[in-house]
């Protein structure tokens, strides 16, 4: 029964836990790139959240199609951002740009609040279930993890076949090395903090499919948290090690989960966001550099 | 001896703000409460200040000692008045319990977080209070998410009377006093060698670290100091004034985000910094309540990230520049 249970649950966590891993992936792109550690994360995952309730109830655009549109938002947020703040912090001591980003969350906070007000909000997309023997899964979270996996190769191949993916990957591996060899460094700086912040907005879209009602203004506090936990288990500045921390923090969240409901009187799911607390600081007190990632 | 009351001069300045907001607050009908909530945030951007000013380090999860200082003082108050032990000294004890509660989790997390550096401090720091909130909720720990209400047995342990008159008067004179020691404890630390060692490993920790300074123990006592000012500033104002405590209310991050305004907007590792900050703040939060309820970080956030980038000393960071050499200097540090 428990081991059923068990099962049924680590799968809906790897599910979810490709979601989470692509929710990060722009994390560590922009900490892997630009050194900037984006303390706003979770703001624009909730700024993706309701480009799809409002593209789903105001144009009717089913979420899936919301995806590119979201990304589409995101980078243009991440260049505004970027020119009108970041360009003049990285080379700036990392206190101004961690209450920089965290400044802009809260900025975004305010502005989701003021159009959309503050109470929390859902969408109604009827999808059919598909049942696995162990547990039913919506479809809708079917394609979401679909759409995480696509994406995360799309950003794979983007990475290593063209010339932009290269020059970021460039930029990455020695700042002043891709300057020499004429990479302009400033504009591969710009792509990576846009195309991180599409990647996270849009992340949003697929997230909102695991949260049907739960889209509210200040929802994104606690992806925040959750990302710098996958973050730091991928290597904080390794995309695909995000992906895959991701999946392995889907994995103990449910599973975790399912042990903690067995011990009596107390909250499984307050306890399971107290884990990922807790593992933040052991995986930061004995591998910074992630668990996935040879030293 | 003259020398060594000159290096206290700057505590003049930022004590004279304390005692005029106390004069209006007394003598001016129906300001009282108004200049109370200024001396929270006064009080603090102080306790803030001591961390984020001199180390330039920065603690997302700074709300949490507020939250176990107002645990501190509720559970003290509601365990003796089971056990029919009154008196005044119950509230010094719940003050003590304020203090020891912060300085245990400080250590904890500083244990592990002070080890890392910058970014990584940051992120280590930012489920600080999500991570205790739920610990408390989810373990059922000390009530769990029922919280604790305890205002009869503040009042079995001051009686009625005493224990109004200690939400609305009393409990904002203890902030009063907090504030004043915050500052005069900033103005020791920048006076002595801790100063001088927080400002080495500011500007730069490796360099500091060759030249033979300490530099995990200045930012442990740095660390500490702060968290225990932040429990007192929970107990006096939250505990005190309004009794009963709940994890979703007292470890909020909009705390953090206030104190790191504060502290920013005055001026990041001065003195009067957060005095200036605390006003401006709590004075436009006050109004803007009255005129445009609810707008308050729509507009700070902006205000934020303009001083980050154009002006990231603050108000007196540039305040002090331009007094350098006049005879205001001694005054302001």
């Amino acid at each position: 029964m428990v081991l059923e249970q068990l099962t049924g649950n680590l799968l809906q966590g790897l599910v979810l836990g490709a979601v989470y891993g692509m929710a990060t992936m722009g994390l560590s792109l922009i900490f892997g790139v630009l050194k900037v550690v984006n303390v706003g994360h979770g703001a624009f995952i909730m700024v993706g959240a309701f480009v799809t309730l409002w593209a789903f109830t105001t144009l009717g655009m089913p979420p899936l199609v919301a995806i590119p549109l979201a990304f589409l938002i995101g980078m243009g947020l991440g260049f505004v951002f970027y020119y009108s703040a970041i360009k003049r912090l990285i080379k700036a001591p990392e206190l101004a740009s961690l209450l920089a980003t965290f400044s802009i969350g809260i900025l975004l906070e305010e502005i989701v609040k003021l159009i959309f007000g503050s109470e929390f909000r859902g969408y109604n997309w009827v999808v059919p279930k598909i049942d696995l023997g162990v547990t039913v899964l919506p479809m809708s979270k079917l394609y979401a993890f679909i759409g995480s996996i696509i994406i995360a190769l799309l950003l794979y191949l983007w990475f290593n076949k063209t010339r932009a993916g290269t020059a970021m990957r460039s930029v990455v591996e020695d700042t002043e090395g891709a300057r020499v060899c004429g990479v302009n460094v400033g504009w591969v700086y710009a792509n990576s903090f846009a195309i991180g912040i599409g990647l996270t907005v849009a992340s949003g879209v697929l997230l909102t499919m695991f949260i049907p009602v739960g889209i509210n203004p200040y929802m994104g506090g606690g992806y925040t948290l959750k990302a710098f936990v996958i973050a730091v288990l991928g290597g904080l500045s390794s995309p695909y090690g995000a992906f895959f921390g991701g999946l392995v923090f889907g994995l103990i969240e449910n599973g975790s989960y399912t042990l903690f409901a067995l011990i009596p009187g107390v909250e499984p799911f307050a306890l399971t966001r107290f884990l990922s607390f807790v593992m933040l600081l052991i995986i930061l007190l004995i591998r910074p550099t992630g668990l996935l990632k040879a030293k | 001896m003259r020398k060594q009351s000159a290096k206290y001069s700057p505590f003049i300045p930022v004590l004279t703000i304390y005692v005029l907001i106390f004069l209006i607050g007394k003598g001016v009908s129906g300001m009282w409460q108004v200049m109370a909530m200024l001396t929270f945030y006064c009080a603090l951007g102080q306790a803030f200040n001591i961390f984020l000013g001199m180390t330039g380090y920065v603690d997302f999860g700074y709300v949490a000692f507020m939250g176990v200082g107002t645990y501190g003082m509720a559970l003290t108050i509601t365990h003796l008045a089971e056990r029919g032990i009154t008196g005044p000294a119950v509230i010094v004890l719940g003050m003590l319990l304020a203090l020891l509660f912060p300085t245990l989790l400080s250590m904890a997390v500083g244990a592990v977080a002070l080890r890392l550096r910058g970014a990584y401090f940051a992120i280590a720091t930012i489920g600080v209070n999500e991570g205790f909130r739920y610990l408390i909720e989810g373990a059922k720990i000390w009530n769990g998410s029922e919280g604790i209400i305890f205002m009869s047995e503040l009042n079995r342990v001051l009686g009625r009377e005493a224990a109004s008159s200690l939400s609305t008067f009393w409990s904002d004179v203890f902030l009063f006093v907090i504030a004043t020691l915050a500052a005069l404890v900033t103005l020791y630390f920048m006076r002595t060698r801790i100063g001088y060692a927080l400002t080495a490993l500011r500007e730069d920790e490796d360099a500091a670290k060759v030249m033979g300074i300490n530099v995990t123990k200045y930012k442990i006592m740095a660390f500490i100091t702060s968290a225990c000012f932040a429990g007192l500033v929970g107990a006096a104002s939250w505990a005190l004034k309004t009794p009963y405590v709940f994890p979703p209310e007292v470890f909020e991050i909009h705390y953090t985000i206030e104190a790191i305004i504060i502290v920013l907007l005055g001026g990041a590792g001065t003195l009067l910094g957060p005095v200036i900050g605390g006003l401006i703040y709590g004075l436009s939060k006050y109004y803007l309540s009255i005129f445009l309820p609810g707008f308050q970080l729509l507009i700070f956030a902006p205000i934020i990230i303009i001083i980050i980038v154009a002006f990231p000393e603050g108000i007196m960071g540039m305040v002090k520049e331009k007094a350098k050499g006049s005879s205001l200097a001694r005054f302001i540090v």
